[in-house]
């Protein structure tokens, strides 16, 4: 673990000097999902100024639940963007099969070869967007409630990554799973508003099967003081057993990889 | 102790089988039909500690598969491989402390860092005790020229730099087998001629096995006293470079530097006219029906001989004839 967590680091700083190098491009990467970020926020904006309030939840309630996913969005953007990208940059290319011949576990590996200083931008702006509406609604930041939007945040993090790496890892058969990724990953926009103005179908799909609102509208209604019952403390339970189950159909299909044919 | 050991070694890939058009592609998603295609047939083979064996074969015969099952990148379909004493597919990570591999073309180094960085982060993972690192890296940066290499990215380096930046990044961490797939592919001579020579040296100063799979036969005879060679997939010969020399370098050529006219000269019983020219005359004989002595005693019984020479069957003529179908059952050397 520690030998990871050093060699993490040593990756992280590797990738900094190259960053470093390509100045302008690190700039424009990290802005340029501010300005996407923007668009977003333009929408509620524009919603919330039509109607004042979205079934019950006033414009910094909906920005609370709307940073909270940005948040934990960028936890998966940063640290986990590789899964998006292993079709073609490293498994068509044949890279992939270098990492199965390095003395380290290869979805370390995969991971740790390139942080992705783009989700910096979101990350900045989910925690702007997180501040304002704390403020606003007047959430005490207690030691507390930090520690648990801290854990909020991770767990939602954790939730992303772990659905990524269960649709990444259908590369291992289709040898491009962007597609897969795609589809799965973009109902998490879902989660940007509060749950309760879907239908009942939907909060449960975004409860229990792709439990993206776990990041995002579970804990901004306990912070609210809004009653969810148990579910309020449900994220890092269900962020630890998806990624247990995730490493696992990883694993499995790491069995199945055959490379390319050149 | 053989250090690797292949037994009945085979690797089927499945290739999903596709009819084209949308209808193709909702049957294939419907009812998935396979083709199998068998990449390698059976193989079985084993190294000695301090080897240098070639491994070779025509595009596509099933080296650089052969390669990755040694490696553990693929599980064998059938059969088994040993690799210091360990399934190298089910105990990757501990193999791969032990061997380096080099993938022809295909880089192991960070495209924009400056070598020296790659290098650093390369003996991080590997975990090279750094006193042990520094002296390696003098030693390379010496006999791969590498000096004025180390502060440059590899995106700026030309193929042969990049090929001696990643045999060193390859043995930095000194593994006992090194396989090397396609490693001189594009290069020019010289760089041909350090390489191997790098290869040469670790060989006999660090005792490294060293598995190499090339269509440069120079590779092969500077190299490797031992080949493997396979075709579709199967083995066809394992033995000493020299016995399919002898086996199947049946012809000899014979070239004379004559003072009289050569083409006075009637041709000899069993060899037959490559070259002639006013005073210079090349024959080629067939070993298995007479002899070179026959053959100069023939030619120097007609005309005046000033010199001669006699050249040894040049391994690619070999390998053809191979290919060609020369070699119907396998050979015992
Ligand atoms: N991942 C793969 N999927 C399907 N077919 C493959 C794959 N890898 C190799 N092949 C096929 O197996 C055969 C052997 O390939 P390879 O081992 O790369 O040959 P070589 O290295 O001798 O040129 C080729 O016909 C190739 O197309
Ligand atoms: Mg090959």
């Amino acid at each position: 673990m520690r030998r990871y967590l050093t060699l993490y680091w040593y990756f992280l700083l590797q990738r900094f000097k190259i960053l470093l190098e390509y100045r302008a491009n690190f700039m424009i990467g990290a802005s340029s999902t501010i300005i996407l970020q923007i668009a977003g926020l333009l929408t509620i904006w524009v919603v919330m100024g039509q109607i004042p309030d979205l079934n019950g939840w006033g414009f910094d309630e909906v920005l609370l639940v709307y940073g909270l996913i940005t948040l934990a969005k960028s936890i998966n953007h940063m640290f986990a963007d590789n899964l998006w990208t292993i079709g073609w940059s490293y498994v068509r290319s044949g890279q992939f099969d270098r990492f199965l011949v390095r003395p380290i576990d290869p979805l370390f590996h995969l991971l740790a070869d390139r942080f992705c200083h783009d989700g910096i931008g979101n990350f900045l702006v989910g925690a702007a967007l997180v501040a304002k509406s704390t403020a606003s609604l007047g959430i005490a930041w207690t030691p507390f409630n930090a520690l648990y939007l801290a854990v909020a945040v991770l767990s939602g993090g954790a939730i992303f990554i772990a659905l990524n790496l269960i649709t990444a890892t259908s590369v291992f058969w289709i040898t491009e799973s962007i597609p897969v990724t795609q589809v799965i990953f973009n109902t998490h926009e879902f989660a940007q508003y509060p749950l309760t103005i879907y239908h009942r179908g939907i909060q449960i799909l975004l409860t229990w099967v792709l439990p993206y609102g776990l990041a995002s509208f579970y804990p901004a209604s306990f912070l609210l003081g809004r009653e969810v019952g148990a579910l309020a403390w449900l994220s890092p339970v269900v962020a630890l057993a998806l990624l247990v189950i995730a490493f696992r159909v990883w694993l499995f299909g790491l069995r199945h990889y055959s490379g390319t044919g050149s | 102790m053989p250090i690797i050991q292949a037994e009945n070694l085979s690797k089927v890939f499945r290739i999903p089988h596709k009819d084209p058009g949308v209808a193709g592609a909702f049957k294939a998603v419907l009812r998935p039909r396979f083709e199998d295609k068998v990449a390698v047939n059976g193989i079985s083979f084993s190294v000695e500690p301090g080897e240098i064996v070639g491994y070779i074969g025509v595009n596509g015969a099933g080296k650089s598969t052969t390669i990755k099952m040694l490696t553990g990148i693929l599980m064998p379909t059938r059969g088994n491989v040993q690799v210091l004493g360990r399934d190298p597919h089910r105990q990757r990570v501990a193999n791969a402390r032990d061997i380096g591999v080099v993938f022809g073309q295909r880089s192991q180094l960070w495209w924009d860092l400056a070598f020296i960085e790659s290098l650093n982060l390369v003996a991080k993972i590997y975990e090279v005790p750094p006193a042990r690192y520094k002296q390696l890296l003098d030693q390379f940066a010496e006999t791969l020229e590498l000096g004025e290499l180390l502060r440059v990215p590899i995106r700026n380096m030309s193929l042969g730099q990049k090929m001696r930046a990643e045999l060193a990044a390859t043995l930095i961490h000194a593994p006992r087998i090194v396989y090397l797939d396609e490693p001189t592919i594009g290069l020019d001579l010289i760089v041909k001629e350090r390489i191997r020579e790098f290869i040469k040296q670790q060989n006999r100063a660090a005792g490294t096995t060293v598995i190499l799979t090339t269509h440069d036969l120079g590779d092969i005879e500077e190299l490797c006293p031992r080949v493997i060679i396979i075709d579709a997939g199967a083995l066809i010969y394992d033995g000493p470079i020299s016995t399919i020399k002898a086996r199947f370098g049946k012809y000899r050529e014979i070239t004379f530097e004559t003072l009289g006219d050569a083409s006075a000269c009637a041709v000899p019983p069993g060899a037959e006219i490559v070259g002639a020219e006013p005073r210079k005359l090349t024959l080629r004989f067939d070993r298995t029906l007479t002899t070179a002595s026959q053959v100069a005693q023939a030619v120097m019984n007609a005309i005046e001989v000033k010199d001669f020479s006699l050249a040894e069957p040049d391994l690619a003529s070999v390998i053809k004839q191979i290919y060609g179908g020369a070699l119907r059952e396998p050979v015992t050397p």
